[in-house]
């Protein structure tokens, strides 16, 4: 094929053809050892050596490793010497591991012919494991199961197997019996990649079609795309374009991860690796787009591509306002890599200038507000998440309202539509009445039951309004099941509903950033937890507080945080001094993450208060 | 400024005695129980030191006040008073209308102990009285009784001490509100100079905190803080002894000079353990502490122990532990906070305070005279809120963005 070996590429590998390629991912739960089985197979392959493998080698971010999830999507390179003597391309492609990644998720296997689906021995399938299988089934992926973590005292790999049988339907004996952590059962797993996934089917010659499956900004060459090639060539030189942004360019350097980028001359189907074309934004390569060739395009575009958008919305406002630009500015840096993260100016009363954000959900959104905070020293004001609203007007008008505030006045509406979604719930099934319970108080409609065989646990399925799992759902499903619970769901619709804006009025001053969208039925429930919760975390004045909730213009619950009636310290001689002027500053940088709202100093958490309301 | 400069503002002196007879439970000051073998040596020490002082600049200095704190500086023998005030009156000067305290325990003080101390120029006693029900002294771990304290009044006023001054503690969670207040009505008959009347406060670290935090010991009430601080400034009041600050009473011209000068940002000299100083940067670079440009002050503490005190003396003439550069900023807040505790209050300097301030005065909690603040009443009750409000938000520096993050 005359391709050219670069850098520290083996020759043989040059010569490679499709049959020895095995694109796969690894599917896991939270913790069951996904990225440090990835570890293990870099370290066997030789592609890293014992000694440069920091744990968790593919979660790059600071936050990945310290969270233990991945949030972008990796992809790495390995040569594998087979017991058939010859060697292997394994691209291993990492994928995010949570609910608000579904998509990129969805991506990032459909580059892939076959998936390891990794499950701890004494853990079992999770929701969130069980939803990305079926996804990769449906995209046509060999699974090969591993239990793993055997070397754990309270694991029971056998049981495992067969719940695997049971609910995935592969023979108990094909599951690998694994502990990434000490090797035992890694060279079988290798070997399963060879044997029981199939190599990439694709046409060499056919006109160009690649899968983006990921993009990453880098400060010094721009956007590098994470491409699989599905038929066709991609080199340096080729004339781009992609078919759903209609984006054209010229590609400057295609390569492969191993993991650190390597040139290579070329890209032929079946390989996986990147591109890089001087892309200015991320928005131009999106997730799920197909590449082709500008003067041979494919006529059809690969499956599939869907555009991603936010799904919960929640206002950032610097606590200082002289940050403002500060945060303009660390939004935009965060958005060059992050697509699915959207954000416009907004004006509250309460809160100032800050930004309408929009996120995938809400590991999204706690992910890029402790960026923020973290990388660019911001001290932010996030508001309650909210889901969008359809709203109908009586004049005709459809609107689509993702701020509570701006719904318009009651006498104006004719119908509002919530949207719902398809949630699936993995439960032992002691805990299963708490969890139908929360499901049931959260305006969940039961769809189905089933027990997984031999009966501990359930595959629960609920219809349910979205916004009602964005408020604390995760924590109080997971505090209801002593963590064992997981969950997973997907958007399915809008539906009208008597939907009422909750507001609140602190001192007499309604406190626009406070107000939350709530079903009629449970406003005044909501109200009377809100303000309780509200004069809880607002601290005492020096004058007394009046917290109010209404639903149009009518108060339907109230709370009163007294005034403050002793502050001072009776002594203060020479020696006193410089203690008392260090608990003054410490006190004013307090007062520095509170926001003052008409004269009422407001903290941080107020803001917040509408997700820890336990109902 | 020169340090001849800064001497044009009266310059008052503490020194710290750190001896007790009994530790009580609630104290977090340093102090050492029993230990007799140590006064000399640590009185010498403290001679020592002073000179050391001195020789920063204000040598023959009139100082305006001195105030012997401790601990109980009562505990000390006449020859060792009368050496350490000799060595102050060397080292610098007393002024002739000049303060001089004493801090005094009512337990055993005899007519013979007062005259000596009037003898050797001391004009003011503070008198640990603390309570006058019994039970109140028995939790609060004193070592004198109602009958002790009265007898020590007596004894120091028919010595011809004019300049009294009692120290009460209220809330203790062991007297009633109707105790505390027969315990000021008995205190006012005898007509006090002065009266300094402070909550209990639990400090972190004390037995008292230790007991309170294992179930032992009550914790004082908070409904008793206000209740019987309102109930003593009206009493006190009554009796003609004017609030002039949040904790301390005076008939008009008895006010304690020494400790105005704490609340007015004066400055003052210290010596003993654990002693706090305030100085000019002009003075204390007389001593060897350098500071940068923008010092405006500079705080200094002692080492608390004794033992360690009488030593780093002896090595280094001073028994200094460390020290703490007062710019402007921090300067102004310590204004704020101190002089609002004061019946003048403090002038406000900014039109931001100033703001402040006139939604403060329609709360009811200050009055503006002209640019000059006053707690009322309800203000001194919340006055570190009070204080925080004047001060407003502390200015930051415009963030640092990181790089463009890579992944």
């Amino acid at each position: 094929m005359g391709r050219q070996s670069v850098g520290i590429i083996a020759p043989q590998m040059a010569s490679q053809a499709t049959s020895r390629i095995r694109n796969f991912s690894i599917i896991a739960h939270i913790d069951h050892g996904k990225s440090t089985l990835a570890d293990r197979l870099l370290e066997l392959t030789g592609t890293v050596s014992a000694r440069d493998l920091t744990e968790q080698m593919l979660d790059t971010m600071d936050l990945e490793r310290e969270r233990g999830i991945t949030i972008k999507a990796q992809a790495v390179r390995m040569s594998y010497q087979a017991q058939d003597g010859l060697t292997y391309e394994f691209n291993l492609i990492d994928t995010p591991g949570h609910v608000d990644f579904a998509y990129e998720v969805s991506r990032a296997l459909a580059a892939c012919e076959g998936a390891l689906l990794v499950v701890d021995a004494s853990q079992g399938i999770e929701a969130q494991t069980l939803a990305n299988v079926y996804k990769a089934l449906e995209l046509g992926l060999e699974i090969v199961p591993v239990v793993n973590k055997i070397d754990l005292p309270q694991a029971d790999p056998e049981l495992v197997r067969e719940e695997i049988a049971r609910v995935i339907g592969i023979p108990a004996e094909r599951s690998i019996l694994a502990s990434a952590r000490t090797g035992e059962g890694v060279d079988r797993i290798l070997e399963a990649v060879v044997t029981a996934l199939p190599p990439p089917v694709g046409d060499a010659e056919a006109p160009l079609r690649a899968l983006i499956f990921d993009c990453k900004y880098d400060a010094y060459r721009g956007v590098v795309v994470y491409v699989r090639v599905m038929d066709g060539r991609l080199r340096s030189g080729t004339q781009i374009r992609m078919m759903a942004s209609q984006g054209t360019f010229a590609v400057d350097e295609v390569g492969i991860f191993r993991p650190s980028m390597v040139a290579v001359d070329e890209l032929t189907a079946g390989e996986v690796g990147y591109l890089i074309a001087s892309i200015r934004n991320v928005r131009d390569s999106k997730v799920g787009d197909t590449i082709t060739e500008v003067s041979r395009p494919a006529r059809e575009a690969l499956p599939g591509y869907r555009q991603v958008s936010p799904m919960v919305w929640a206002g950032l406002f610097p606590v200082e306002g002289d940050d403002y630009q500060g945060l303009k500015e660390a939004l935009d840096r965060l958005q060059l890599n992050d697509a699915a993260l959207t954000f416009e100016a907004e004006t509250s009363v309460a809160l100032g200038f800050g930004f309408r954000c929009g996120f995938l959900g809400l590991l999204h959104m706690e992910i890029v507000q402790e960026r923020l905070e973290r990388e660019f020293q911001l001290n932010l004001i996030t508001t309650a998440p909210s889901v969008a609203y359809r709203v109908t007007l009586r004049n005709g008008t459809d609107l689509e309202i993702d701020n509570p505030d701006q719904l318009p006045e009651v006498g104006l509406i004719e119908t509002i539509e919530e949207p719902r979604v398809k949630l699936e719930i993995v439960v032992p099934r002691e805990h299963l009445g708490g969890i139908m319970e929360l499901c049931q108080e959260r305006r969940g409609e039961f769809v189905q039951l089933e027990y997984q065989p031999p009966g501990e646990r359930a595959l629960l399925t609920y219809d349910l309004p979205l916004g009602e799992i964005i408020h604390d759902f995760y924590d109080q499903l997971k505090s209801r099941s002593r963590g064992y619970a997981s969950m997973d769901y997907q958007l399915t619709g809008y539906r009208p509903e008597q939907l009422v804006k909750l507001d609140v009025l602190v001192a007499g001053s309604r406190v626009d950033a406070l107000s939350i969208i709530v079903h009629r039925q449970q406003a005044s429930v909501q109200g009377r937890k809100l303000v309780q919760r509200l004069r809880q975390v607002i601290p005492r004045q020096l004058f007394e507080v009046a917290i109010q909730a209404a639903v149009g213009g009518k108060v339907i619950a109230r709370e009163t945080v007294p005034a403050l009636r002793k502050d001072v310290l009776a002594k203060c001689y020479g020696g006193d001094i410089t203690r008392k002027r260090k608990l003054l500053e410490k006190q004013r940088e307090g007062k520095q993450r509170m926001k003052r709202v008409g004269s009422v100093e407001i903290p941080q958490e107020a803001f917040m208060a509408v997700l820890s309301l336990d109902r | 400024m020169t340090a001849e400069a800064d001497l044009a503002q009266p310059l008052s002196l503490y020194l710290h005695v750190p001896f007790c007879a009994v530790h009580c439970p609630y104290c977090d000051f340093a102090i050492h129980i029993g230990a007799e073998d140590l006064h000399r040596p640590y009185i010498e020490a403290v001679i020592r030191e002073l000179r050391l002082l001195a020789a920063g600049g204000a040598e023959r200095h009139p100082l305006d006040t001195v105030y012997l704190g401790g601990g109980t500086p009562s505990l000390l023998d006449r020859q060792l008073l009368e050496d350490l005030l000799s060595a102050v009156r060397e080292a610098f000067a007393i002024a002739p209308d000049g303060e001089i305290t004493i801090e005094a325990n009512p337990t055993d003080l005899t007519d013979e102990q007062a005259r000596g101390w009037l003898a050797l120029g001391i004009n003011r006693v503070s008198l640990g009285v603390q309570s006058l029900d019994d039970r109140s002294l028995r939790w609060l771990g004193r070592n004198h009784d109602r009958s002790q304290a009265l007898a020590a009044i007596e004894v120091l006023q028919g010595a011809g001490l004019e300049n009294l001054s009692c120290d009460l503690i209220y809330a203790i969670p062991e007297q009633s509100t109707e105790v505390f207040a027969a315990g000021i009505r008995a205190l006012a008959s005898y007509s006090p100079a002065h009266v300094s009347c402070y909550e209990l406060t639990v400090e972190a670290g004390t037995p008292l905190a230790w007991s309170v935090a294992q179930g032992r010991a009550k914790a004082p009430r908070e409904r008793d803080f206000l209740e019987q601080h309102r109930l003593a400034r009206g009493l006190l009041e009554g009796a003609g002894l004017l609030q002039y600050e949040v904790s301390n009473y005076a008939r008009p011209g008895r006010e304690s000079r020494h400790n105005l000068g704490y609340w007015q940002g004066r400055h003052y000299l210290a010596a003993g353990c654990g002693a706090h100083g305030f100085v000019s940067p002009g003075m204390a670079g007389g001593w060897g502490i350098e500071t940068t440009p923008s010092a405006v002050g500079v705080r200094y503490w002692n080492l608390r122990n004794a033992s360690t005190y009488i030593k780093q003396v002896g090595a280094l003439g001073h028994g200094r532990r460390g020290q703490e550069e007062i710019d402007e900023a921090q300067r102004e807040a310590e204004r704020l906070a101190c002089g609002l505790r004061l019946r003048d209050g403090v002038e406000l300097s900014q039109p931001q305070q100033l703001a402040t301030a006139e939604d403060l005065v329609r709360l009811g909690l200050l009055t503006l005279s002209g640019s000059r603040a006053i707690a009322t009443t309800s203000g001194i009750e919340v006055l570190d809120r009070v204080t925080l409000e004047l001060l407003g938000p502390v200015p930051v520096p415009y963030p640092v963005s990181s790089l463009p993050g890579s992944n």
